[in-house]
């Protein structure tokens, strides 16, 4: 008995160990052509600044958008090359006039909690974001919209009150992840249908998230861990990418960027944006209003000098228009301000009654490259008698109670758009929300309304070039240079493009080694 | 003990120097105290670049003979801001500083000698000052006023009058009843004379070393609101705006970085050590 016992457990244990080796062989296996098929694997850890704010509608610094467009899918995307690309919308068509776009909805794609996606969401959403009486930011921008219908289980239908031929590009805006209809917690849970599903958030410190076992996209993502690590200080960030801490850092400014040239085990990415600082001298008020003053102001600047030592020649110069040359067939390299000229700019300022000079104050805020901007315009206007006193302000202080649209001379800083309607809209129109030179000028308005609503490409280009002479020539703008989007990734990691805006970088797509 | 000190003062005015350069520690910080003093009243004279002039074709350059500290990456010869910063932080720290001795020293003879309701007031005023730390004060200060020279002058001395108030205050209480103040009072003296003559000779000591000991938090108060952006603006020299503006460069033109913030250590160091040797030296002569 007692023997016979003994040999049944000696089977049982011998049995036991044949089978853990063949389970561990069909996992082996299992896991070899799983990682050929792309299940996800790896960690990828991700240094960026701390999120604030994480309603969708509010939503707005890159590592807020970033950890929207892990945890979340925007109806339509916007590729590296400004291309519409499908995202929770498969496919759409556009009706001959314009003004009704249909969406077929991806039918496998699911919330984190294991409900389907359906058309009720999207209409949830964008009826949220453009709701009047909810005065979120996005209302303005959604305004042009009539009505929202689910035209199936898995099928929305937009319908618009006037052609808009940048619509998809709107669908698209950084506000607009779908949530899943009746969400009103945001920030606090994060059932989305994204790639990544949020594990544990500690604000101020990071956010773990794993890959989305379900997620509807093919190959996504494709590592099995994403951490998003806060630092406060860009300095420490590129500190604890040299270090190994962690893997990818974008948004970084010229001077670190260009720190990290031939560090082994690190490869540098640098992408153009259309992303600007601009100089603006309020022109409806003294002493902006008078041309003269604004010409002398043109003719003061050295744009190639301030892009070569801002941006340690990093940056494209500009031509004191928003529309830059990374818009191609929109952007009219003739457009271009007058030629620096401190002598002339001294006259001209003598002529508009400022013969011993003018005194300005030139308000700015204290992140990026704008103090360094500020610094440099300075000495390059007291060459023409400008005597340029510069005050930075913590952009709370500078944003706060609308300061920035009230200072009479100013450095403000705009991110980079997919498409150039946006700066007319909301920037230079006369009486628009944001226009911060209070210019105002009637043909200018006509060729901007008209770009915005023709469908005809050729007579945008033609109104887009127009617009961009007038500008260069006599808009009350300096527009010195685009920024590049400057980052940095550990070797050995694949599949990463980052986009000209950062947080809008597809990390679902980036593998470990 | 009578309280006047010049009576007292054997071996002139160079006395408390030559005590200052008996311990090492004391003639290292007075030599270095003594050094950015001439560098501050002398150095402006000797740097061949303005503090603010950006020369384009020279950014970025390292040490060298043209440029000792190197250049920033606006062109800008770093040797002659740290000097150009050196001469400010002296005018700003040691203006707020003065300005908190002599209001602090004038209100705390008076409200503590008159006594009463006047010292009730005043002390308990500067109790709730002195309950919010030096720091959030500046940012409260500087939120309302805006930045700029004045106001960042005006931290300081709001920050530290009622600290040298306290100072001078234990000092009084102690001097007030002494017998040689009673019989000035019996004489019919005036409250001023009384002050001057009797009281204030016995605070000096203690105010001195005070004084010192302030001017060093007065350094690091300035170099902290310039680094934070809320004190001296750009593109003035400022060490602590220096730093701020150095620190994506650490590792790019680490000069820019370096020589700013061994300004500010050193000279807090040399400051401290000042007021150390200068407590010591005080207190013998005050025994002696």
């Amino acid at each position: 008995m007692f023997v016979h016992h003994l040999y049944n457990v000696r089977l049982t244990r011998l049995r036991v160990g044949v089978m853990a080796l063949l389970v561990a062989l069909l996992v082996a296996v299992l896991i070899g052509g799983a990682a050929a098929q792309g299940a996800p694997s790896g960690t990828l850890r991700v240094g960026m600044g701390s999120p604030a704010k994480l309603d969708p509608a509010y939503a707005s610094s890159d590592a807020e958008i970033a950890v929207l467009n892990a945890v979340y899918d925007y109806l339509v995307d916007v590729d590296a090359k400004n291309n519409v690309e499908p995202r929770l919308a498969t496919s759409w068509t556009v009706s001959s006039d314009g003004l009704t776009y249909t969406f077929e909805l991806a039918k496998n794609a699911t919330w984190h909690d294991g409900s389907p996606v359906t058309a009720q969401d999207v209409v949830y959403t964008f009826n949220r974001l453009r709701d009047p009486s909810l005065k979120l930011p996005t209302a303005d921008l959604y305004a042009d919209i009539a009505s929202i219908k689910a035209t199936g289980e898995h099928q929305v239908t937009f319908t618009l009150k006037a052609t808009n031929p940048f619509f998809l590009y709107d669908l698209s805006d950084n506000h607009a992840v779908i949530v899943k209809n009746g969400t009103t917690d945001f920030g606090t849970t994060f059932d989305g249908s994204g790639p990544f599903i949020v594990q544990s958030y500690h604000p101020d410190d990071r956010m773990v998230l794993k890959a989305n076992p379900d997620y509807f996209i093919p190959g996504k993502p494709g590592v099995a861990r994403l951490e998003l690590i806060f630092f406060s200080d860009q300095a420490a960030e590129v500190s604890a990418l040299r270090g190994g801490q962690i893997d990818l850092a974008m948004r970084l400014p010229s001077s670190l960027y260009q720190s990290l040239k031939g560090v082994k085990g690190i490869t540098r990415v640098d992408v153009p944006t259309n992303g600007f600082n601009v100089l603006r001298l309020r022109s409806d008020e003294k002493p902006g209003n008078d041309p003269r003053v604004v010409e002398a102001m043109k003719l003061a600047i050295d744009r190639q000098a301030i892009t070569e030592s801002v941006t340690q020649g990093l940056g494209v110069v500009g031509n004191d228009t928003p529309i830059g040359p990374l818009y191609q067939k929109y952007y009219d390299p003739s457009a271009t301000p007058p030629k620096t000229d401190p002598a002339k700019a001294k006259q001209l300022l003598a002529e508009a009654g400022y013969p011993n000079g003018l005194k300005l104050d030139l308000y700015t805020p204290n992140t990026g490259d704008r103090p360094d901007m500020a610094v440099v315009v300075k000495q390059q206007l007291a060459k023409a008698g400008f005597d340029i006193n510069v005050v930075v302000e913590p952009e709370s202080v500078y944003y706060g109670d609308n300061k920035w649209l009230q200072v009479d001379f100013g450095i403000t800083g705009w991110g980079s758009r997919p498409y150039p309607q946006f700066y007319l809209n909301v920037m230079l129109e006369c009486g628009a929300k944001w226009n911060e030179a209070h210019y105002c000028n009637q043909q200018f308005d006509a060729l901007a309304k008209d770009a915005g609503t023709t469908l005809d490409s050729q007579k945008r280009i033609d109104d887009y070039h127009k617009i961009q002479q007038i500008l260069a020539s006599s808009g009350p703008i300096v527009i010195p240079y685009f920024f590049p989007q400057l980052g940095a990734i550990r070797d050995g990691f694949t599949g990463f493009q980052m986009k000209a805006f950062a947080g809008r970088t597809d990390l679902a797509a980036v593998h470990a080694p | 003990m009578t309280g006047s000190v010049a009576t007292r003062r054997r071996g002139g005015w160079l006395a408390p120097l030559r005590g200052l350069y008996s311990r090492p520690s004391s003639a290292l910080g007075t030599s270095l105290v003594a050094v950015f003093v001439l560098l501050a009243v002398f150095g402006p004279l000797a740097t061949p670049y303005g503090p603010t002039e950006q020369i384009f074709s020279e950014r970025s350059q390292p040490p060298s003979f043209q440029h000792p500290f190197g250049t920033d990456h606006l062109g800008r010869d770093v040797f002659s801001r740290v000097v150009a910063g050196d001469r400010d932080i002296f005018l700003l720290a040691g203006s707020g500083t003065l300005v908190a001795v002599l209001v602090g020293t004038l209100v705390g003879l008076l409200a503590t000698y008159r006594g009463g309701w006047v010292e009730e007031v005043s002390y308990r005023f500067f109790d709730s000052l002195l309950a919010v730390p030096a720091l959030l004060l500046a940012l409260l200060l500087l939120g309302s006023l805006g930045p700029s020279r004045a106001s960042v002058l005006a931290v300081i001395a709001v920050a530290y009058t009622p600290i040298v108030a306290r100072v001078v205050r234990s000092v009084v209480l102690d001097t007030k009843t002494k017998e040689y103040v009673l019989a000035a009072r019996m004489q019919g003296e005036s409250v001023a004379f009384i002050l001057a003559r009797e009281v204030l000779p016995s605070v000096l000591p203690a105010l001195a070393v005070e004084a010192a000991l302030r001017f060093s938090y007065a350094i690091f108060l300035v170099a902290s609101l310039g680094f934070l952006g809320v004190g001296v603006q750009p593109p003035n020299p400022d060490w602590g705006l220096m730093v701020s503006e150095a620190r994506d460069f650490v590792y790019l033109t680490p000069w820019t970085l370096t020589f700013p913030a061994l300004g500010i250590s050193l000279l807090v160091v040399g400051v401290n050590l000042l007021a150390d040797g200068l407590k010591r030296v005080l207190q013998v002569e005050a025994s002696a």
